[in-house]
């Protein structure tokens, strides 16, 4: 299982990165943590004719603060983010949900940008980007332009992202006082691609009624899924009981979940419901300990 | 003749300059073209870990980097861990817990408790468990990898307060 | 029971194996480098079953750094079929000859300056094909008129046969009640670490081929693999590997030796053949059996099982490589540890457009495990008698040894009340089951599970062919070397290979033990083929019991040689000299005594002070064949004694069990294991959470599954899972010794237990667990959506 031959680059700007990917355009390929990519090679599921290595290219990492929120450079690795000060306070939920990417050695390799460009509907930070209303930033040769992530994510493996284009920054709003999150997860072990996950925050009011939702799952439909209905029945009920059954129930039915030999789509839809009752109820527990 | 890369690498202290194909993967330069095979190939995807070195001081999965992406780097392998006749004390450990059978895993195996106990001097068993879960064993169930971890991580506190 | 004092047999010494190995320094199979090797990627078959009708490989010839591209036309010339341990005329070569059976099958090889290249040019070769039709389902495939896989055959089922023990039909008639139930249990991968592999080197001068590889029967089937690989027997030398697992899997290497081989003739160089991790999933010979059982037990009132009937289906994939070997297998403990008095066993063995089955460890008795076992608790169940107390009952009492099962085999010896006893006690079994009451008023489910199940080890020949009316082979031997060099250092030559066992420690101990000096004073070697003494290798559990009887052998013939020299020397009797404390010396005299650097200087220089007659030198080899091995007789009523140091555990598995998403946890593990006699307790302790670990795995997480056309779902780690450290709990392994009457230092095989007990005990557990809603547990592995669907099933 060896890559197949190709051209490669290493730019040292963002701007020689542009110019190598506007002249080669779908025949290349951006080379970042590689974790997904080098898979991809060895299997030969992939063929790219140049390969643009972007590791080498300063500009593209970090993380700093940025309005209340936080912007995290494409090139930054996930162990970083897990690790970086600013989002444990600021976005704990992506975190949390670093911690759940495979196993360390690969989050020492891994991007969060190489991530959410590889799209894989498993993948546990795209759910969570939908659910911060992450805006994201695309470059390219002839200039940049944002993305909100609810339309960064369009198929199985597949964005936005034009030909010529790559992801520069990930910017995630401060969250409003009085908001947990959570996210939860199941795989079939440690470090697997999540079967199904889910990404909740939910903002109490004075009286521990929810005056603000937002939940996303990963790993039921060809693309994470906000499941907005699931939304609206939190909002103004107090999240348990009756109201935390509804909200599940609806996004177990906003899913379209694939089905393989981990699970059924079926299955899928059993265990969104279940997860998305344990992240809501985990996230207003902490909302409430805020 | 396909096209090729200078690149520098630094590998258990020792510098090598070498061209490569950009598409070599690292685990392949390292065993093919300087020779050491204490590193090993086992599923070239990802999920084993028998790969595992240090690059930059942090574990990697040799399979999933290009050497070409390692230019530059500071490499350890398990080579790089006993000093002529003497072995490592974090493999004296594997060695009196038997924390090995077959020997495959073993190389990637001691690279992630040598960088667990590094960064973790007292871990505990869950921490070692989580650490040592990024590798596939298929001989020992893991017990005696535990063991060994627990039993290096004393051994190197103890010569640490010595010295 | 008292246990021997030995100075060595029974110590926790550390390994020979491991510096080498913790160092990075052994060399295993793709550590091999010759000058001018070259290296092989093989192009493999997108069709489940499908006639080749025209392969192109000009443009793979062609591409620079290309050396040799080889087709099913190659293997036809330059081979012969592979070996099978089986009668029937399943016909398989190392590439695909005119047609393909299962998606993965090799139907090209291309030898290259490196691996990436070698891939380039499989990906330019191009393959025709027509498709034909496919069976997946070994019930559709045994059907008239289903597609046939091979024209040799009259159809799909490739061997049917019934044996009977006793008198099946009236102890079923006379039974108060009769269990049955039917059960699955799904084919599962070997998966070592390291994947099989071979380097061959080929002089066409002198004929010979030079192979070196993980294969295991080095010394025993080497001459098949000469035959096919058309080099004449004497020719061929195979070279012991450090192999980085096996668990069956790498117990011949045809397929991987045949591509290197093939290769190596017609590029005139060395070629290096690895399976990389696709080749190992898709098309090895590493899988377990794939069966489906119909199995039905007779019981009294009071619980006291009087007869068993089995009927298995088993999916073997496209080719049959070892027969029904693992059927033999399995007829070693058809009744387990219990006093049942007649069987029945009637099994059908069927082809399906799938990868072939190999061996895993376990071999087809650990799915036969798992059929008696959950009888057992189904009888429990029915008539509402303790999981625990039912098994007392029926266990062979410790007075009744050696044993005769109703076919024949023997259990040597055993104490299966004193194992569950420990078990029992180690585990706390009453505040377990306290714990679990509590703990479903809260709303948890909480299983414990119990196994009591037999390990069979070193096993007979004569399981390949007693199911035949012709006999076959019946040598399964083992051989060492023992040599005391001028320097009187000790010297072991082994002729089978290490494969994570621990071969070379096991050795050093049994000299140590036998002439007094330490385990460290034994250099251990290893030798080919060509200068090898027979050895069948690892695998039935066999190797302690067979090396420690082999040196045991050679230390007496050296002994003796040792005797007489010093007798000569002291002017004593041979029969007056001890050894011990590294040194001969007349009993009772200690002022009369040489060490072995004394004798081996005179041994070896000073041919005048030996004994009249004597030869110089201090070497003695033995081969040592397997102790109790009997023939079966001729009506087949009686099968000998094939499988007799029958060793035994019990496993106490505690679970978690979470309805509403499938998910099991362990909370504790407790396994007790009788393999008699313990040579290197950490050693064994290894193999049995290692085993364990499998059968987790099997029982868990563990499947080669194809969908309804013949394609491969599991053909990366990603999809076939393996356990990692978190998956499983840190076991309480307890021990009991039961020595072996037939074997030295009364040592039985212990390394096939773990995944031959766990199995059985988790699907216990789990249906322990789920007890308050009725669900009843007859498949592995037990997936999650398998457990929820088990629920909702229950709860309908």
């Amino acid at each position: 299982m060896k890559p197949p031959r190709f051209e490669y680059f290493a730019p040292r700007t963002l701007d020689e990165a542009l110019g190598l990917l506007a002249g080669h355009g779908d025949r290349a390929k951006l080379l970042a943590g590689g974790q997904s990519l080098i898979p991809l090679l060895n299997f030969r599921l992939a063929h790219p004719e140049a390969l643009i290595d972007i590791n080498r290219i300063p500009e593209l990492g970090g993380i700093r603060a940025d309005d209340g929120g936080v912007a995290i450079g494409a090139l930054t690795r996930q162990h970083a983010v897990e690790r970086s000060e600013a989002v444990r306070t600021r976005v704990p939920i992506v975190a949390e949900a670093c911690r759940l990417i495979g196993h360390l050695p690969i989050r020492h390799r891994g991007t969060i940008g190489g991530n959410l460009a590889h799209a894989d509907p498993a993948s546990e930070l795209p759910a969570v980007m939908l659910a911060l209303e992450a805006q994201l930033t695309v470059a390219s040769a002839k200039g940049t332009r944002t993305l909100p992530a609810d339309r960064f994510f369009v198929g199985p493996l597949s964005t936005a992202l034009q030909t010529g284009e790559m992801l520069t920054e990930i910017r995630l709003p401060g969250l409003p006082a009085r908001t947990g999150g959570a996210f939860v997860e199941m795989a079939r072990r440690a470090g697997d691609y999540a079967l199904v996950g889910v990404a909740a925050l939910v903002t109490l009011d004075g009286s521990g009624r929810c005056r603000r939702a937002r939940v996303a799952l990963c790993g039921v439909g060809p693309t994470p899924i906000r499941a907005g209905a699931a939304e609206d029945a939190l909002v103004g009920q107090t999240p348990d009981g009756a109201a935390l059954d509804e909200a599940a129930a609806r996004a177990a039915a906003a899913t379209s979940p694939p089905s393989d030999l981990h699970g059924s789509a079926d299955f899928r839809r059993k265990l969104a419901r279940h997860f998305a009752r344990l992240a809501i109820a985990t996230a207003t527990e902490r909302a409430g300990r805020t | 003749m396909p096209r090729t890369v200078p690149i520098g690498l630094n590998v258990n202290g020792v510098r090598h300059e070498l061209n490569v194909e950009p598409r070599w993967l690292l685990v392949d330069v390292i065993r093919e073209v300087l020779g050491l095979t204490g590193t090993h190939i086992g599923c070239e995807h990802g999920v084993c870990g028998t790969c595992t070195v240090l690059v930059n001081g942090e574990t990697a999965r040799s399979c999933l980097m290009l050497a070409v992406g390692a230019d530059g780097a500071e490499i350890l392998t398990v080579e790089g861990l006993s000093r002529g006749d003497r072995l490592h004390p974090l493999q004296e450990a594997f060695r009196e817990a038997q924390g090995l059978q077959c020997g495959f895993c073993t190389p990637g195996m001691l690279m992630l408790a040598h960088e667990l106990l590094r960064d973790n001097a007292a871990p505990s068993e869950q921490e070692i468990r989580e650490a040592i879960s990024a590798n596939l064993c298929r001989c020992t169930g893991y017990q005696g990898i535990v063991e060994a971890v627990r039993l290096a991580a004393t051994r190197l506190a103890t010569a640490a307060a010595a010295s | 029971m008292a246990t021997v004092e030995r100075r060595w047999i029974g110590k926790d010494v550390p390994r020979l194996e491991d510096p080498k190995l913790l160092a990075g320094r052994a060399t295993y199979t793709d550590d091999v480098r010759l000058p001018g090797m070259l290296h092989a990627a093989v192009l493999r078959s997108p069709h489940p079953h499908a006639r080749i009708t025209r392969i192109d490989t000009s443009q793979a010839r062609a591409l620079p750094g290309v050396f040799a591209v080889i087709t099913g036309e190659d293997a036809r010339e330059l081979t012969n079929p592979l070996p099978a341990f089986c009668a029937e005329p399943v016909v398989q070569y190392a590439l695909a000859v005119d047609k393909v059976r299962f998606v993965g099958e090799a139907v090209a090889a291309v030898a290259a300056v490196d691996r990436y290249t070698a891939e380039d040019a499989a990906a330019l070769i191009e393959v025709e094909y027509e498709p034909l039709p496919v069976v997946t389902d070994p019930f559709e495939a045994m059907k008239p008129g289903a597609a046939k896989l091979h024209e040799t055959l009259p159809g799909n089922l490739a061997f049917e046969k019934t044996l009977s023990f006793g008198d099946v039909t009236g102890d079923f008639a006379a039974a108060d009640h009769v269990i049955r139930r039917t059960l699955r249990w799904h084919r599962a991968s070997a998966q070592p670490l390291e994947t099989a592999g071979a380097v061959c080197r080929f002089d066409p001068i002198g004929q010979r081929m030079d192979v070196w590889s993980n294969t295991n029967m080095i010394n025993f089937v080497g001459w098949l693999i000469a035959n096919t690989l058309k080099v004449p027997a004497s020719k061929l030398n195979i070279h012991p590997m450090y192999v980085g697992g096996s668990f069956g899997s790498k117990h011949v290497l045809g397929k991987v030796i045949g591509i290197a081989g093939m290769l190596a003739k017609r590029s005139g160089r060395a070629v290096k053949f690895m399976e990389d991790r696709v080749d190992n999933l898709l098309a090895s010979e590493n899988l377990g059996c794939d069966r489906y059982y119909d199995a039905e037990l007779a019981v009294s009132k009071d619980g006291i099982f009087t007869s068993i009937r089995v009927r298995v289906v088993d999916d073997y994939g496209a080719y049959f490589q070892f027969g029904h070997g693992t059927h033999g297998n399995a007829l070693a403990q058809v009744t387990g540890p219990y006093r049942i008095p007649s069987f029945e066993y009637t099994v059908q063995c069927v082809l399906t457009n799938k990868c072939q089955q190999g061996v895993f460890r376990g071999a087809g008795s650990d799915a036969g495990n798992f059929c008696l076992e959950r009888l057992v608790d189904a009888a429990a169940r029915e008539l509402a008698i303790d999981h625990v107390e039912i098994r007392r009952r029926n266990f062979i009492q410790p007075d009744r040894f050696p044993f005769k099962t109703p076919c024949g085999n023997i259990y040597d010896s055993g104490d299966y009340p004193a194992v569950l006893d420990k078990a029992l006690d180690m585990a706390g079994y009453a505040e377990l089951r306290r714990m679990q009451a509590e703990a479903r008023k809260q709303g948890r489910y909480i299983g414990i599970g119990l196994a009591t199940a037999h390990q069979r080890s070193v096993y007979g020949p004569t399981e390949f062919w007693f199911w035949y009316d012709s006999p076959g082979l019946t040598s399964v031997p083992e051989s060492v070397g023992l040599g005391l060099g001028p320097t009187g250092e000790f010297t072991v030559t082994m002729f089978s290979p290490f494969w994570g066992n621990s071969p070379e420690t096991v050795v050093a101990q049994t000299v140590a033990e036998e002439f007094g000096i330490h385990p460290y004073q034994v250099t251990v070697t290893h030798e080919d083929s060509q200068h090898g003494l027979p050895g069948a290798g690892p695998g039935g559990s066999r190797m302690t019991v067979m090396l420690t009887g082999a040196v045991v052998g050679a230390s007496r013939k050296l002994k003796d040689k040792l005797a007489r020299i010093a007798a000569h020397h002291f002017e004593a009797a041979p029969a007056d000299i001890t050894f011990a404390d590294g040194r001969a010396m007349v009993r009772g005299v200690p002022d009369k005594s040489m060490t072995y650097g004394d004798l081996g200087l005179k041994a070896y220089w000073f041919k005048l002070d030996l004994p009249p007659g004597m030869e110089s030198g201090l070497e003695a080899r033995h081969t040592y064949d397997h102790p109790y091995l009997t023939m079966p007789s001729a009506d087949r009523k009686d099968l000998g004694a094939f499988y007799p140091m029958m060793a035994h555990g019990a496993h106490i598995p505690v679970v978690e069990v979470e309805p509403a998403t499938g998910r099991v946890r362990f909370l504790r593990y407790i396994a007790v294991h009788d393999v008699g006699t313990i040579v290197n307790p950490k050693s064994l302790r290894g193999q049995i959470t290692g085993g364990i670990t499998q059968g987790i795995g099997m029982a868990l997480y563990e499947e080669s599954a194809y969908d309804q056309q013949g394609q491969p779902l599991t053909g990366s780690f990603m999809d076939y899972l393996l356990p990692t450290a978190l998956e499983v709990p840190a076991f309480e392994i307890g021990h009991v010794e039961t020595p072996s009457p037939f074997t030295e230092y009364g040592v039985k095989g212990g390394g096939e237990g773990g995944r031959m007990i766990a199995p059985a005990a988790i699907a216990a557990a789990v249906e322990d667990a789920l007890a308050p809603f009725g669900v009843r547990v007859d498949e592995v592995p037990l997936t999650p959506e398998r457990i929820v669907n088990l629920v909702e099933a229950a709860r309908r």
